[in-house]
């Protein structure tokens, strides 16, 4: 009798357990956003909310809503960096030395004030963690001559500092309470600093909001700092939530005060009839290239100039245009339209079939098989590497090249690209900072000519203008070199630049100010309502 | 007691199976964990890969990696995430909560449903109602769950606005202070309706399309366990002195036909534990399979075998609750 009842009471308890969850569920959502509550959906790549240590999309954001920065960008703009904490700053003429001068009514959320002793403790900190951030001062020596004045020394010409600085890792913390909870910015601080837990609590910067909660999985919420030296921001709160596209899609069709952020163009395509969202498709800052491997260890067919002249032509590129949605366009050349030194469409690269066909004979190859390395799992802005694979194939196959598709998952693709060992790669180039500079990367010797297989004076003139461009203190003459660079790259280089995708931002109606910027993605202290 | 020390050390004796065998597999992928989890940047630098791998253990040989895990493990330590860059014991009691509230209302969902419906499947065999619920139960085995979970949200959420969309609670609003990591359990222990109702809410739709699977396994188990009991002759016996249908059904057949249903219902119970991946991405749930992975993607050895270690006790607690339950409905098991 007994065991009979046992499972009849678990049953009958169980349904009242669902019953009543059903019941709950049927108000509907009745602690729904207030209007004060910005939210904002990302898919989470958050590892922490310390920003000595955050290199990360969903990280930036944070960062940029808790920290202030010596400079900053305004809105979508990033190729005029203006004072943020520094009130001015000058360049010497050698483009090695930068001093800024502090504003005095600076304060933490602690009501602390701000002074350079906190600048050198947050800079210093940065380099000696020696995390994913820290190659943005790599020769970079910091000091503090007086209480309102910092002086950043670069052991070579650097003029991409004042364009690296606006980036939230270069947060300001209060250094007197991070140090008090483990924090340092001694060397060996890769080992010592402790104060990332507490960073992941407690929000240690003089930015417009504060952290009230941080998850890396769920949802971090912001509130207003009523410390903070700038205009107030319209939303008292903001909820950064971890949400994935297929999601985001429909959340942003119910949401109010919302912002969605990792819709694909396809998907934003469907809400363009849609007249309570904003959807804005812009050309994003990624770079999706092909590469040749020029390392003759690694194919005997991938290095030869007419072959790649044979790949150069081959490229449908308007259809990878087409494939890649709203916003995206083809890029001409390495560096993204929005920097300095990009070149304009008139030197956009061509689709001729016949000239790849003429390229391959006069190759002295035939019937050329090659593998083309990608990672095969990896979807960005909405475009999955596996489809540009296939596409690339058959461009290839079309003009005589037979290309074996040896993707992997990125964990492991990586390796083989950072390592230089693919005969054909296909990846893209994120900007680290939104100055030219960070694509000299692209040259012999550097660190992705090197996963090309293009080693140190392969090409001496493109190596000299690179060092000619990247010490250079005219803007103008820097922008003049760097198209000279990204020229030469696409008739003597083993790289073939694609496509830059769109970059979609969906925001419900009546949400301003939410623009895209390549250094944080979404200022949330400057969106409106 | 003995049977319980038996488990006991084949919980063990299994653990540190896993954990080989995971090391082992890990070292075996050509990937590198640096390379996974450092930017494009700081991988180049020779400094910040060396400072990632003495931070992680990853500069010693494997065997030494797998010793001093062990010795860690010895005293509760799982090692530190390279994703979280947490304790990966911290991440574990905060996942693992958020898939046990979603499994459990899950599970009870699909055990009231999936048994009755069974049950009623079983008595009505062969005429109309039967064969719809054949038709339905196949229905949630055969549907893809990542496909049920999106046009589930559409519907409830998008259309008719039944339920909140995604996410463990609404935002703005902050969990009750933890003590279970149950939302629902920690908001009533508050005494934070609002809270409890908000998550109450949430919790409904992703526990109801996760559910929809197991409804369709438990309807035709129980439906084929009662079948072959529903005509013994001490059910036909029980008929005869007069009891009542139902009463014959609940309490001489049903109980003649649960271990079949225990058996499956466990092994359910399990894989919701431990397979939530999809609807968790889709509902936005933090829970242990985004963790896990997370965790597989970046080659985040620490985190994989915390995950690793946690997917093992589940299944051997569920055996070992199974085994109980047996002796508790059928007393020939018991005796023996």
């Amino acid at each position: 009798m007994a065991a009979v009842s046992r499972p009849r009471n678990i049953v009958l308890t169980s349904l009242v357990v669902a019953v009543a969850a059903v019941l709950a569920a049927c108000g509907g959502g009745s602690n729904t956003p207030t209007n004060h509550v910005l939210v904002v959906d990302k898919s989470f790549d958050m590892k922490t909310a310390d920003p000595q240590r955050e290199f990360e999309v969903s990280g930036g954001i944070v960062a940029k809503a808790l920290y202030s920065t010596l400079l900053t960008f305004k809105g979508s703009d990033s190729a005029t960096p203006v004072p943020l904490v520094a009130s001015s700053y000058t360049a010497s003429s050698d483009a090695k030395t930068f001093t800024f001068k502090l504003r005095s009514d600076i304060k933490f959320s602690d009501g602390t004030t701000l002074t350079s002793a906190d600048v050198v403790f947050s800079f210093n900190r940065l380099i000696n963690i020696k995390g994913n951030p820290s190659f943005l001062l790599s020769g970079i020596t910091v000091s503090a001559p007086d209480a309102s004045t910092v002086v950043l020394t670069s052991s070579t010409a650097n003029p991409a500092i004042p364009f690296i600085i606006p980036n939230p890792a270069l947060g300001i913390v209060n250094s007197k309470v991070v140090k008090a909870h483990g924090g340092t910015d001694q060397p060996g601080a890769d080992k010592s600093d402790t104060a990332e837990a507490f960073l992941n609590t407690t929000s240690e910067g003089s930015g417009p909001y504060t952290l009230k909660s941080f998850s890396t999985t769920s949802e971090v919420d912001l509130t207003a700092n009523p410390s903070y030296f700038g205009a107030k921001p319209f939303y008292n709160t903001v909820v950064i939530r971890n949400i994935q596209a297929p999601t985001q899609l429909i959340d942003i069709q119910k949401g109010s005060n919302e912002i969605a952020i990792d819709l694909s163009s396809d998907q934003a395509a469907t809400l363009s009839g849609n007249s309570s969202l904003q959807v804005k498709a812009s050309p994003g800052p990624n770079v999706f290239f092909l590469l040749a491997n020029d390392n003759p260890k690694i194919s005997r067919i991938t290095p030869n100039k007419h072959f790649q002249n044979a790949i150069r032509y081959s490229l449908d590129y308007a259809s990878y245009v087409q494939l890649a949605g709203a916003g995206a366009i083809q890029t001409p050349g390495v560096v993204p339209s929005m920097f300095l030194g990009a070149l304009t469409p008139a030197d956009d690269a061509q689709f001729d079939l016949t000239k790849a066909k003429a390229e391959l004979a006069a190759s002295g190859i035939s019937n050329p098989t090659v593998n083309l390395g990608f990672p095969s799992d990896f979807t960005l802005n909405g475009i999955s590497f596996s489809t540009l694979a296939q596409k690339v194939q058959a461009n290839l196959q079309a003009a005589g090249i037979t290309v074996n598709l040896t993707g992997s998952p990125i964990s492991t693709a990586l390796a083989d690209y950072r390592a230089g060992t693919e005969q054909l790669g296909l990846w893209l180039w994120g900007p680290d900072y939104p100055d030219p500079n960070d694509y000299l990367v692209f040259l012999p010797g550097q660190l992705v000519g090197l996963r090309a297989g293009w080693a140190a004076g392969a090409d001496p003139s493109l190596e000299a203008l690179g060092v000619q461009a990247s010490s250079s203190t005219d803007n103008t003459a820097r922008g003049h070199l760097f198209q000279q660079i990204q020229r030469q790259l696409n008739t003597d280089g083993p790289f073939f630049p694609l496509i830059q995708p769109g970059q979609v931002v969906v925001a419900t109606k009546g949400v301003t100010g939410a623009d895209y910027n390549p250094t944080w993605t979404i200022d949330v202290a400057g969106a409106g309502g | 007691m003995r049977f319980l020390g038996r488990r006991l050390a084949a919980l063990v004796l299994l653990g540190i199976g896993i954990t080989f065998v995971a090391f082992v597999l890990t070292e075996l992928v050509p990937g590198d964990p640096a390379a996974a989890n450092l930017g494009q940047r700081a991988i180049a630098d020779p400094a910040a890969v060396q400072a990632f791998r003495e931070h992680y253990g990853l500069d010693k040989p494997l065997p030494v990696q797998y010793v001093l895990y062990l010795e860690h493990l010895a005293s509760g330590d799982l090692g530190q995430s390279e994703q979280s860059h947490r304790p990966v014991r911290t991440d574990l009691s905060e996942f693992v909560p958020a898939t046990a509230e979603l499994a459990v209302t899950s599970i009870l969902i699909a055990f009231v449903l999936g048994i009755s419906l069974g049950i009623l499947s079983a008595v009505r065999r062969n005429r109309l109602t039967d064969q719809v619920l054949r038709v339905i139960s196949l229905g949630g085995i055969s549907m893809p769950v990542f496909w049920l979970a999106l046009v589930a949200l559409y519907v409830f959420f998008f259309k008719l606005g039944w339920v909140p969309g995604s996410g463990r609670l609404d935002p703005g609003v902050l969990p009750a202070p933890h003590v279970t990591g149950l939302y629902t359990v920690d908001a009533l222990l508050a005494g934070q309706f609002d809270v409890f109702v908000s998550a109450a809410q949430h919790l409904i739709l992703p526990a109801c399309v996760l559910a929809a699977y197991n409804v369709g396994l438990l309807t035709r188990f129980t439906r084929s366990a009662v079948l072959e009991v529903i005509n013994n002759d001490y059910v036909q016996a029980a008929r005869a002195k007069g009891m009542p249908e139902r009463t014959v059904v609940l309490r001489h057949v049903l109980r003649a036909a649960l271990p079949p249903i225990i058996t499956v219902g466990g092994l359910a119970f399990a894989n919701v534990m431990t397979g939530t991946v999809l609807v968790e991405s889709i509902f936005a749930w933090p829970g242990i399979g985004q963790y896990a992975f997370h965790s597989a993607t970046t080659l985040d050895l620490p985190a994989i075998m915390g995950v690793s270690l946690f997917v093992a006790v589940v299944y051997i607690v569920v055996n070992f609750v199974v085994d109980i339950l047996y002796g508790v409905v059928d007393p020939r098991i018991r005796v023996a």
